[in-house]
This record gives structure tokens, C-alpha cells and sequence, in this order.
């Protein structure tokens, strides 16, 4: 009958499709019994491999197998890790990683105190996921560094002149209280001048004048009052800002002894996938046939 | 009835007894000051120097009927047994007695600092008794001494004023070091010998020896100074190695940390120097890198290591 062929084929069909997956499974499984952690990207990424590892044009379909294990990610990553990190600090020897959970991996820059928290490492895609705005404060440094200038070099410069504006304001109060006495006296001599009606315009400006005068030194006098809690505030301004300032200095030392410049570290980050699994070729114990 | 102890019910024969008597006993105590006074100039052995030196250190030579007109203060036996405790190790030559003309007075100078110190021990009133060794001109005490109770206790708030800060600009690093490493000899005999309890505080160099700062929970500004300051000094700051504080390697292997002592509860942050030797004391580190002396110095308020506070409270 028409009916039971349907269904036999539908059966076969189904054998094929769980059959795939058993053999899927298997071979990572395998894989795994055999240190291959290169047989493992292949099977998690078969796309990504084949274009880049093996720069094969072919379009291979993708197939969801990968799908399969999806939900145990944290143990895969969890197990390549070891090898990957290894293999990093040769590369990357001012990287130090945290597991803050299993399979997830933070990137700690450099091991200088207060080091950023750079952002994570993706084992399974053998990928930096760098913190875009520490990564970009380190870009902007490099780029600022032609110009021989640090990041915060010109902030810096700016506080510090303005703590120099209050502490000349602190240094004037003598120069100040000079000058409120001898306004004081001119403000005495002024009432008592004698007010002639066609003159009492010309004293009461001279008059407000002085006012006016004494006025402004008594706004500088507070200023001057506050400054030593203000220079206080901006010498911790500074200190966050030079802080900053040494840490990107070293991140930057740290880049250029190992890559030269931040373009080859950038060009070596691109090309990690590749290059991480090109070096296990042929390196694992018991490789485990490749199935094409 | 007769009552000795009452003059008016005793004939005169009776009192020209006791008078005589009582003569006699203060003579006697001026017999044992001689003796005890030979001892401590003259001997040479150290446990009878130290057992000189205790009596003295709180002997009354006056009695109600005898009193001697010339006499040196308790405090000027401190000094001279100082002097001796040195002599007897052979390092006689490293400190200068000096007195006054026509008063019993003395005091002291160490020789390699020559005339930019003078010190003299002053007496405790209060009833911890003991005395503090002082610098005359500065009134700094450096450290405490207290011989009936074995104590001896240095005072890192003065060796800082004294030794890092007034005279850093006129006298050499060495120059320095030479003349408190005296004072540390003089202590270490005292623990070595006789089972002394010795502070020595910032002098201290074995690598044990945590030195807690003043501010007990100490501001994060203060180490990100360092670090800044390190950086600009071409030394770098490091995560410490507890993960709670921070580590600065110096030279030569000796290595600085700074770090919160206590991993629950209160904080207590530290210092530490560590060198193979351990020769290399936190006030050395002052005396050799000014980066470190200054940064010390702009923080001294939350830096400063702690005395101990039952004597330099």
C-alpha cells in the first residue's frame, strides 16, 4: 500500500536524520577522548572552518548539527580553554584570564595595580570580545602618541592651570587686604567731602566706584577661601586622570613589545581563529579521521 | 610610756641615738651608690652592668638627714650605661659622652653624626616610669627604655621627623644609617642578652615584620599615588600577590608590599619589605628611593607606621 510505503520511507528518512546526529555526536565525543580540540572547532563551526582554515570556496550547507550542543557550550569552552589560554600566552603574554564562571572567561590587561578589566574571551569562537570602551580609550592613545601626547594630557593640563588661578588667588590676599584698606580710606575721605550740589554727582560715582570695587575683592576673598578644598579636588582629578594615563602607557609598552604596533596586534586578533587552529594541525595525539 | 618612733617620749640620749642612727643609714645609702656607681663605670660584665644600671635607675641618694649637694639626675645613669653597654660590645667609640663644666650634668652625641645631634634620656613621671632617649634640639624621643620591666620600644613617628625629614637635606643617607644602626645595636643587645621585648619598628628589616599603617582602612588614592609615582620612576606597581594590596620590587630582590592584613572584619593594611637577607628595613627603603620618601612623607597622616600606642599614645 501506497500508505505504508509513505511511512516506510518516513522511517528511513528519520533513521537517516537521528543517525546523522548519533554520528555527529560520536565523533565529538571521540574527538574529545582524544584531545583533538581541533576536530572539536571543526564540529562546532564546519562553515567557519572550511572558510577559514581550509579557504575552500565550496559553500557547504549548513547542516544544525552544531545545534546539538548548543545548551553544553560552558562545558566545551570549559575544556578547550586550557589549550587556547596556553596557546594565548604565548602570543598575548599581557592577557590574564578569569573564569568568573564555567566557560566564561574575563580579560584582565596586564598584572600592573588597578589593571582594566579588559572584557571576555569567546573560546568557542576563538574571539576576543574586547570592552568597547577600554579598547577605544587604548586606539585613541595610540593614535594621540604621534602627536606626543598621552590621553589625558591635555585635561591634566588644563586642572593644573586652574589650580595654579586659585593658588594665585590664595597668594594675593595680602596684596587684597592692602588694597580693601586703602578703599576703605577713600570711601571715609569721600563722605566727607564736601557736597557741593553742582559736585554730588561726581562724588556719589566715585563713590560707587569704590563700592564696586570692594565689592569684586570681596567675590575673590571667597574664592580664595575655598580654593585649598577645590586645589584638593582637582589634585584627585588628576591623579584619576594620571592613573589613567600610566596604566594605557603600559597596556601600550605591553602591545608594542609583543607586536610592534597596534595594527599587528589588530591584524593578529583577526586572524586568531585560523591561526589557533592551523597550529593544532596535525599536533593532536590521535586525530580522528576527517569524514569528507 | 616610750614610743621610738616618738621623739618627745625619748631622752636625750635616746635621740642623739636615733639621729645617729639615722645618719648612719643615709651614709650608707650614699656607700651603695659609690659601690653601684663603680659598677657601672668600671665593670665588664654585661649582667652586672644591667643590674647596676636597674638600681640606679630609680635610687634615691637623699635621705631626710643626708643629702648630697652634687648629684647627676637618675637620667644621666641611662646614658652611661648606654655608653658601657656599647663599650662592652666594642662599640665604645661609636658614642661621645659628654659633660657639662661645673654641673653634674651629661649628654650624648653619636659620633658619626657629630654636632647634628645631642641627646639625653628623660625620666617618665608618670607611673610607667622608664625613660625616652631624645634629641635635645627637636625634642623627638626615638625610642623608650624601660629596664625593670625589660622593655624597649623605638618610636617610628620621631626616626621619621628626626632622620628622613630634618635632617635629610644636610646629612648623608649613610651618614644616617651608620648612626641609627648605634641605636639598633644597642636595642638588639638588650633582647639578644637579657630576654629584652624590643620594638624595633621601622628599623625592624626581618621580613616578618608587617608594619601597620595609621589609617588602618587605608583611602585606594593613596596606593593608585604610588603607582603613578613608581611609573614616572621607571618601577611598576603590581597586583600584590594575595590579590589584596600592592607589590612594588625595588632593587637588588628587595620587594615592597602594601596590602590589607586582614581578610574579614576590620581592615589593617600594612607594609612589608622582603630581601634575601633581610637587611633591608622600611626605613632604609625611606633612606634609598625618594620617590618612596616622598610618597611616605605627602601621606604620613594615613601612612604613618604605628608605635606602640601604650608609650607614643
Amino acid at each position: 500500500m501506497e500508505n505504508q510505503e509513505q511511512q516506510a520511507n518516513a522511517a528511513d528518512a528519520l533513521t537517516q536524520v537521528i543517525a546523522n546526529k548519533l554520528d555527529y555526536l560520536s565523533t565529538m565525543q571521540a574527538a574529545v577522548q582524544h584531545g583533538d580540540d581541533r576536530k572539536i572547532y571543526e564540529l562546532l563551526d564546519q562553515v567557519r572552518y572550511y572558510q577559514e582554515v581550509k579557504k575552500t570556496r565550496t559553500n557547504r550547507s549548513v547542516n544544525h548539527l552544531a545545534e546539538l550542543v548548543d545548551n553544553i557550550h560552558p562545558q566545551i569552552s570549559h575544556y578547550l580553554s586550557d589549550n587556547l589560554i596556553d596557546y594565548l600566552g604565548h602570543i598575548y603574554p599581557f592577557f590574564y584570564y578569569e573564569e568568573f564562571t564555567t566557560g566564561m572567561f574575563h580579560i584582565y590587561f596586564g598584572n600592573w595595580w588597578d589593571r582594566r578589566l579588559f572584557g571576555d574571551l569567546d573560546v568557542i569562537n576563538v574571539r576576543f570580545e574586547f570592552d568597547k570602551t577600554e579598547y577605544q580609550k587604548l586606539r585613541d592613545s595610540f593614535a594621540l602618541e604621534s602627536q606626543n601626547q598621552r590621553l589625558n594630557t591635555s585635561k591634566i593640563e588644563a586642572i593644573s592651570a586652574e589650580s595654579e588661578k586659585l593658588q594665585e588667588l590664595v597668594n594675593a590676599q595680602p596684596k587684597r587686604d592692602n588694597q580693601k584698606t586703602q578703599l576703605r580710606e577713600q570711601l571715609k575721605e569721600n563722605s566727607g567731602k564736601s557736597s557741593m550740589p553742582w559736585e554730588s554727582g561726581k562724588v556719589k560715582t566715585e563713590r560707587q566706584e569704590i563700592i564696586d570695587q570692594l565689592t569684586q575683592l570681596a567675590d575673590e576673598d571667597e574664592k580664595a577661601l575655598n580654593a585649598h578644598k577645590l586645589i584638593k579636588e582637582n589634585d584627585d582629578k588628576i591623579l584619576v586622570l594620571s592613573k589613567e594615563d600610566t596604566i594605557l602607557n603600559y597596556e601600550k609598552q605591553s602591545i608594542r613589545e609583543a607586536f610592534d604596533d597596534f595594527e599587528h596586534f589588530e591584524a593578529h586578533n583577526a586572524s586568531l581563529y585560523a591561526d589557533y587552529l592551523n597550529s593544532l594541525l596535525g599536533k593532536s595525539e590521535g586525530e580522528v579521521t576527517v569524514d569528507d | 610610756m616610750i614610743n621610738e618612733n616618738d621623739p618627745s617620749t625619748l631622752t636625750t640620749s635616746g635621740r642623739l641615738l636615733n639621729y645617729n642612727e639615722a645618719i648612719k643609714d643615709g651614709l650608707q645609702t650614699g656607700l651603695t651608690f659609690t659601690k653601684l656607681m663603680d659598677q657601672l663605670i668600671r665593670t665588664t660584665d654585661p649582667n652586672e652592668l644591667v643590674d647596676a644600671a636597674t638600681q640606679l635607675a630609680d635610687f634615691k641618694l637623699d635621705s631626710d638627714y643626708v643629702t648630697f649637694p652634687h648629684q647627676y639626675s637618675n637620667a644621666d645613669y641611662y646614658l652611661l650605661f648606654m655608653s658601657r653597654m656599647l663599650e662592652l660590645h666594642d662599640q665604645g667609640s661609636q658614642v661621645i659622652l659628654q659633660s657639662r663644666d661645673h654641673r653634674e650634668e651629661l649628654t650624648q652625641q653619636l659620633t658619626s653624626l657629630g654636632d647634628r645631634g645631642t641627646f639625653n634620656f628623660r625620666v617618665e613621671t608618670s607611673e610607667n616610669g622608664g625613660v625616652f632617649y631624645r634629641e635635645r634640639a627637636t625634642g623627638q624621643s626615638l625610642f623608650y627604655l624601660n629596664l625593670e620591666r625589660k622593655m624597649f620600644r623605638f618610636n617610628s613617628h620621631a626616626l621619621t621627623q628626626l632622620f628622613i625629614i630634618d635632617l635629610h637635606d644636610t646629612v648623608p643617607a649613610e651618614t644616617v644609617k651608620t648612626s641609627v644602626q648605634v641605636l639598633l645595636d644597642f636595642a638588639r643587645y638588650l633582647k639578644e642578652d637579657y630576654g629584652y621585648s624590643v620594638d624595633f619598628n621601622i628599623l625592624d628589616a626581618a621580613n616578618r615584620q608587617n608594619y601597620a599603617v595609621r589609617a588602618a582602612d587605608l583611602p585606594a588614592g593613596i596606593v593608585d599615588r604610588l603607582f603613578v609615582a613608581a611609573a614616572k620612576n621607571d618601577y611598576m606597581l603590581t597586583n600584590g600577590v594575595n590579590g589584596n594590596g600592592a607589590e612594588i620590587a625595588l632593587d637588588k630582590g628587595v620587594v615592597v608590599d602594601i596590602f590589607n592584613n586582614q581578610l574579614e572584619g576590620q581592615p589593617e593594611w600594612v607594609l612589608t619589605v622582603h630581601d634575601d637577607e633581610q637587611k633591608i628595613s622600611w626605613f632604609d627603603v625611606l633612606l634609598q628611593y625618594p620617590f618612596m620618601r616622598d610618597w611616605y612623607l605627602e601621606n604620613l597622616s594615613d601612612l604613618e607606621i604605628k608605635s606602640d600606642p601604650l608609650i607614643f599614645g
